[in-house]
């Protein structure tokens, strides 16, 4: 049980990269035995904190302390032996491995110089047996969702006698029973006395496990909670600060526009869930938001519609035809698609500025016979660097080696070229710095004001509001809110993508 | 219009230094028609087969089977042509054969690399074997000798084997540098989820790819099969090692996504050049192979320093060290 007993303390953490400040002055302690949510927007600071506490980033300034010490953390190899374990996102384990052989990888107990395979399933077994986990020894990995993966991955964790997890979203690829099993398993933990870093953006299992919060806003420390404080409309209201809720960019009046229906989705499903049965429809000349947290199922739908992926069941229509969900066909039939992950979907870094915003358009480029007009194609390119100020304005430059906005504005650059009916943009302005988003934003806008329906999918609250016409709010795969009228706010969008509704 | 750098001159200028270099060193024996013709007849397979096999270089991919495939393809002609009884009519139909195998082949990679999602490096490692057994049985692991008619025999004979590397050298270069296909290739080379997400179809760019390294390959087993004026099963093993050795040489990153015919060439060329100043200067044939690894290593260091974001800024750095210096002083 929780006691005041401190475990991990970081004292006045300053850290900057390349001159902008993400963490100042921030303070955070983990007790002994304690579930410890941290918070914050995208962007607020918290994984760089974690990286700090992990050793994978150098701090600027302050101190780590552990059980009343402080000490010098270089790397993540210091951190796992005072008794730190992370469990990330993207897990670590190897299927083609035994659920003992994973636990003990690197450090196998050997007998004879040989590996003693009856040593290691014995151990694994009374770990498994200690904290109750629904494993077995000699299984392999392989056989086991993804679920019991993440388990078999907190199993290894624990095995170095670790005192204090840290996860960051464990839940965000796992069904809600698998999320249930884990929870039980976080609180059996906790009750032997390991201390636990819980990240996530979902409210209600904060609410649910954690015994305090700290928020983070902006690099800095908004708030530590305790359980019996924390309030899922506070918090929200903490993580985005009331003035910044007030101020102009985070409210906006919602207007749905009477133009004809252009792109009509009916009844998407995809085979794991990711989306279900989702129906929506996109009108002329409309910026339709998507809000919800990060795998909520937006990008999952979106590339689905435009045919990257599979779908299971469901059908949607341009102007009444039903698409061919191929990128080819979806492109001819006026789509284009801003991925979410510019650098490895979004752009050919070899490739200049010309040949990139050429690569969809070689059915409008000028040919002589079969040989493309080297002249019309870089008129293109040179088009698309005046159209939407592409920088720098040399059309030979290697896109790869451009900054992130520059980039991004190719990957546009190449749709405008074309007669476009729908845009869809996943995290457009992700990475992007502030001045290269006023001007995504202002060709979003100009693309909508000549009709096309453009589809924003976003976890930048302000961005979603700013932008936006009508937002729809996705929850667990499902559209779970529309706000098409009266004034919304980000607070009301957090809550609706949180599952707190009213 | 783009301007010319030291990078892009880079090639021609190591070209003419082998020139020169091998002139000055045997005036006499070097700088003569006959000798040239040599060299260019010498690499001409390699020249041929690199000009498919760019494709997939391109793609990121490798092609280790083109050696035994070469073998394959010629015994398949050689076969053809002595079934026909020695005619004209029997050499287009071995051509003909020896082209269709080629194609089936790469047709076969292309199709196992993107269905299964196996390296091509394993599966053309694996076909390798594979068409250097089935020429063993074919050929009975005889040598199958093949002096007529003329027809077959010109292939092989200068300046047949020059024209026929200037003509694929230029198809390959028309089509990677002219048409929309080698946008695409260079597309899917560079980054090809972003090239799906364009609408490019993957994996029928990669089957292409690998079909035309096959293609290639049977024209280079048909020469090779001309010049011998057999068919053997050994025929044109370990060539693949010549052209991956012409492509990294020339400059194309086995990365993919970088690289050009004329860069290809110059690579076979410097292979040519090499052995022939090795041959003129009567150095050992057993120290060959030493030299021609060592070169290997200086080309792709020094295309590799030249693309060192590091040591480019360190040598501005000199320079401009050194400029300040003068103007110091």
């Amino acid at each position: 049980m929780a006691n005041n007993e401190i475990i991990l303390e970081a004292k006045n953490i300053y850290k900057s990269f390349s001159g902008v400040p993400v963490l100042q002055d921030v303070h955070f302690e983990v007790r002994k035995g304690e579930v410890h949510a941290l918070m914050g927007e995208n962007g607020a600071g918290k994984s760089t904190l974690i990286k700090i506490i992990t050793g994978v980033y150098s701090k600027d300034a302050g101190s780590i302390w552990w059980e009343g010490k402080e000490v010098q953390v270089n790397s993540y190899a210091d951190v796992q032996k005072l008794g730190i374990a992370c469990i990330y996102q993207e897990l670590s384990v190897e299927p083609p491995l035994t659920v003992a052989q994973n636990v003990f990888l690197g450090r196998e107990p050997r007998k004879f110089g040989l590996i003693d395979h009856r040593k290691m399933i014995k151990d694994t077994e009374e770990l498994i047996a200690r904290y109750g986990f629904p494993l077995k020894a000699d299984e392999l990995v392989a056989n086991l969702g993804i679920g019991l993966r993440q388990l078999v991955e907190i199993l290894k964790g624990l095995s170095c006698d670790s005192k204090l997890l840290i996860m960051d979203e464990p839940t965000a690829s796992l069904s809600g029973k698998e999320a249930e099993s884990l929870f039980e398993i976080i609180e059996k933990l906790r009750d032997q006395g390991v201390s636990i870093i819980y990240i996530s953006h979902r409210l209600e299992e904060v609410y649910r496990l954690s015994d305090r919060l700290t928020v983070l806003r902006n690099g800095q420390n908004a708030a530590v909670l305790n359980h019996e404080q924390i309030e899922p409309r506070l918090v929200i209201k903490t993580m985005i600060g009331k003035e910044v809720d007030e101020s102009a960019g985070s409210a906006k009046e919602m207007r749905k526009n009477n133009n004809e229906v252009v792109l009509d989705v009916k009844n998407f499903s995809d085979e794991i869930g990711m989306f279900k049965d989702v129906s929506f429809q996109a009108h002329r000349g409309e910026i339709l938001g998507f809000g919800g947290l990060i795998g909520a199922g937006r990008t999952e739908l979106m590339r689905a519609i435009y045919g990257i992926d599979k779908h299971k069941s469901g059908t949607a229509t341009l102007n009444g035809v039903e698409l061919k969900y191929s990128p080819k066909e979806s492109i001819k039939a006026g789509f284009g698609f801003v991925p979410e992950d510019r650098r490895n979907q979004g752009f050919i870094p070899l490739l200049s500025t010309v040949k990139n915003v050429a690569l969809t358009n070689y059915d409008i480029v000028k040919k002589n016979g079969t040989s493309i007009s080297d002249k019309d194609e870089r008129d293109m390119g040179i088009r698309a660097i005046k159209q939407i100020d592409i920088r720098p304005d040399n059309p030979d430059k290697e896109v790869g080696l451009m900054s992130g906005g520059n980039q991004q504005k190719v990957v546009l650059g190449k749709w405008i070229q074309r007669d476009l009916k729908v845009l869809i943009v996943d995290e457009p302005t992700a990475g992007i710095d502030v001045g290269a988003k006023d001007q995504i934003y202002s060709i979003l806008e100009d693309l909508a004001s000549q009709g096309i329906v453009v589809i924003i999918v976003t976890s930048d609250l302000q961005e979603l509001i700013r932008v936006s016409h009508r937002i729809l709010v996705m929850r667990k795969g499902s559209i779970i809110k529309e706000f098409d009228s009266g004034i919304v706010t980000q607070s009301m969008v957090l809550e609706a993508g949180s599952g707190i509704v009213d | 219009m783009k301007k010319l750098s030291v990078k892009d001159l880079s090639k021609p200028i190591i070209l003419v230094a082998f020139f020169l270099i091998l002139t000055i060193l045997r005036p006499s024996s070097f700088l003569t028609v006959g000798n040239l013709g040599n060299v260019l007849w010498s690499v001409s397979i390699y020249g041929v087969m690199v000009s498919g096999t760019i494709f997939v270089f391109l793609l990121g991919g490798i092609d280790l089977s083109i050696g035994t495939l070469c073998g394959l393809t010629g015994v398949t002609c050689v076969m053809t042509i002595r079934a026909f009884g020695y005619t004209p009519a029997g050499v287009i139909a071995g051509i003909a054969a020896a082209l269709a195998v080629g194609l089936i082949a790469g047709l076969i990679h292309g199709l196992i690399i993107t269905t299964f999602r196996v390296p091509a490096f394993l599966v053309t490692f694996a076909t390798q074997t594979i068409y250097l057994g089935l020429s063993m049985i074919l050929t009975n692991n005889k040598i199958l000798d093949c002096t007529s008619p003329a027809l077959f025999t010109s292939i092989g004979k200068n300046p047949v084997p020059i024209i026929l590397m200037a003509v694929a050298a230029l198809i390959s270069w028309y089509v990677l540098r002219k048409t929309e296909t080698g946008r695409y290739v260079y597309a899917v080379g560079g980054n090809d989820q972003a090239a799906a997400i364009s609408g490019i179809s993957v994996r029928k760019i990669t089957i292409m790819a690998y079909m035309i390294s096959g293609f290639t390959t049977a024209i280079g087993g048909i020469i090779l099969s001309s010049m011998t004026q057999q068919g053997m099963a050994s025929n044109g093993s370990g060539y693949e090692q010549y052209v991956i050795m012409a492509g990294v040489i020339g400059g194309i990153s086995l990365l993919g996504g970088e690289g050009t015919v004329p860069g290809a060439i110059f690579g076979a060329m410097i292979i040519g050049l090499l052995q022939n100043g090795l041959n003129l200067m009567s150095v050992p044939s057993t120290q060959h192979g030493l030299v021609r690894g060592l070169v290997i290593i200086a080309a792709v260091g020094f295309d590799a320093l030249q693309r060192d974001t590091k040591f480019q800024s360190w040598l501005a750095k000199r320079r401009q060290a050194r400029a300040a210096g003068k103007s110091a002083a």
